[in-house]
């Protein structure tokens, strides 16, 4: 998928995409900022996620995964992430195993203003 | 995680790369036997190398070097009469197994094959076919030895009749049962696996525990350097090389090997042909279309919502990795055992060349290569206390059994 390009955002606060965006049955968009590839998708609270487009365990493309169970989960192995990034299941790993408390996606803030998605760019990676 | 410098180490191939050293000192799947009907000079594109296949002035075939331009696509497939042949460049060795025309890029002389079901099977129980994946070799070896992907990235919804199932990878019933391999699959996601290593590579045995104190068995293997052996149904099983193209770019090369009847070629073939583009085997659903994703599907009949063809599956979980999988940013898990396994096996190795050790190679230490066979790779499903005798004597069976010398 190719992913949406937010370019030189000069902004903390940068509109990555409009609310109407993610009208669809499947509410995701790919979005590619400077600092790297992120998946967007809003949670079956309604809330939006903006986070790291590639799964942390060996790098599969998010923007294919699962929309389910109240987050995104990738097709590869079932692991699940919620809308902060944080992985909450590794169905494959042995039963009882808490390594995935430690597994977190990068996540980057979101808000709605007036129909616009903006994104919360850390300070480092906005153009001078 | 890995550091970057070990990520190079283990993933680049071009002449002179430490992995490349490792994989040249192995015959290497170039081309299909029946990419001849292409002319005189066949172009192939194999670890970093532009090639072309030609008899010489004895009217040997040999893997010579071709001229091109830097700008080439990696899979650069010139009419024969555009080819030109570079008199300075190597010339290797080449052979053909069952339909696989094999080239030899390393020093001295070419080690012997191994006595593996698909090079000993009569030419009637092998199908040879190829396609293309726009990624790095070692990321589509190690989908291949990981044996709990197939519970989610393959999952179907549904179950189709098996009966439907020729020629396709999990889509028959389990063992001697009348349960689809796609409901064990699905309903058992947790396989407890383990990993041995062997003179070949790397045996693999993924169980799961079902109800009524029964197990399922799966054995697969690693055959070092970049092949794996895994069952594809109860009559055949499936060897395939994952071989570098350059570091962006490989083929699959599968030997489907058929331990009952002569193997359906034209089925077979007809199969792949609506799924791949010749004449370079791109397949029809890539990257560039989303592999056909349809989120439709994706909500009520497979896990990916893209077709009920595996191979699409892994092409597309490999292949979105990026060009090289950065493992920089990776977390494995005790689901990735045997990759871990392998990478190791493949440092070791690494290693080895570096030194001069070539005596310590796998399958090139010196036993006879030609005694190596098999190796057991099957689906059985036993009781919970004698599943490895279990487990072994299904393949015995069907080994047995087998029209063509089979025995190990």
């Amino acid at each position: 998928m190719e992913g949406r390009s937010v370019k030189d955002p000069t902004a903390a606060w940068t509109v990555i995409a409009r609310v109407s965006d993610l009208d669809a049955k499947r509410p995701l968009l790919p979005i590619t900022l400077a600092s790297g590839r992120y998946v967007l998708f809003r949670d079956e609270e309604g809330e939006l996620g903006l986070i790291g487009r590639h799964c942390p365990h060996r790098g599969a493309d998010l923007c294919f995964g699962r929309l389910e169970d109240n987050g995104l989960r990738c097709p590869f192995h079932g692991w699940h992430f919620d809308r902060t990034g944080q992985c909450v299941e590794q169905p494959a790993e042995p039963e009882g195993s808490k390594m995935y408390t430690q597994i977190k996606v990068p996540m980057i803030p979101v808000k709605i203003v007036d129909g616009n998605i903006l994104a919360n760019i850390p300070e480092g990676e906005l153009s001078q | 995680m890995i550091s970057q410098e070990l990520n190079d180490q283990i993933t680049r191939v071009g002449p002179g790369s430490e992995a490349g050293r490792v994989l040249r000192h192995y015959w290497q799947p170039a081309l299909l036997r029946e990419e001849l009907a292409h002319g005189d000079k066949v172009p192939v594109n194999l670890l970093g190398e532009r090639l072309a296949l030609i008899r010489d002035a004895s009217g040997i075939y040999v893997l010579a070097t071709r001229k091109a331009s830097a700008d080439e696509k990696p899979t650069h497939y010139p009419n024969a009469r555009d080819i030109v042949i570079d008199p300075d460049g190597p010339a290797y060795p080449v052979t053909e197994r069952n339909g696989v025309i094999f080239a030899y890029m390393g020093p001295g002389d070419p080690p012997e094959f191994p006595n593996f079901d698909c090079f000993r099977a009569p030419e009637s129980h092998v199908f040879a076919f190829k396609g293309l994946w726009q990624c790095n070799w070692l990321q589509a070896l190690e989908i291949g030895i990981d044996p709990a992907h197939a519970s989610f990235l393959h999952r179907f919804l549904e179950d189709e009749d098996p009966k439907e199932s020729y020629g396709k990878q999990f889509r028959d019933s389990a063992a001697d049962t009348n349960i689809p391999m796609t409901k064990i699959l699905r309903d058992y996601p947790r396989p407890d696996i383990s990993v041995d290593e062997t003179e070949y590579g790397l045996k693999i045995t993924a169980l799961r525990r079902m109800e009524n104190d029964l197990i399922h068995v799966r054995v697969t293997n690693q055959i070092f350097p970049e092949a794996i052996c895994i069952p594809m149904s109860r009559e055949m099983i499936i060897t395939q090389w994952h071989v570098p193209i350059d570091d962006e770019n490989c083929y699959w090369f599968t030997m489907f090997t058929s331990f009952r009847d002569p193997v359906n070629k034209d089925l077979m073939r007809e199969q792949r042909l609506k799924e791949h583009a010749l004449p370079d085997y791109a397949p029809l659903k890539n990257k560039a279309n989303n592999y056909h994703y349809d989120p439709d599907e994706q909500a009520r009949l497979t896990y990916t919502g893209m077709g009920l063809d595996i191979n699409v599956h892994d092409q597309w979980a490999v292949e979105g990795m990026g060009p090289i999988q950065d493992r920089t940013q990776e977390h494995l898990g005790r689901s990735d055992v045997a990759i871990i396994r392998y990478r190791r096996m493949l440092r070791q190795a690494i290693a080895a060349v570096a030194d001069g050790r070539f005596e310590d190679l796998p399958m090139q230490r010196g036993e006879s290569v030609a005694q190596i066979s098999g190796p057991l790779s099957n689906d059985s499903i036993a009781d919970t206390s004698d599943w490895q005798m279990a487990s072994h004597a299904a393949d015995m069976a069907r080994r047995s059994a087998c029209p063509w010398d089979a025995r190990v």
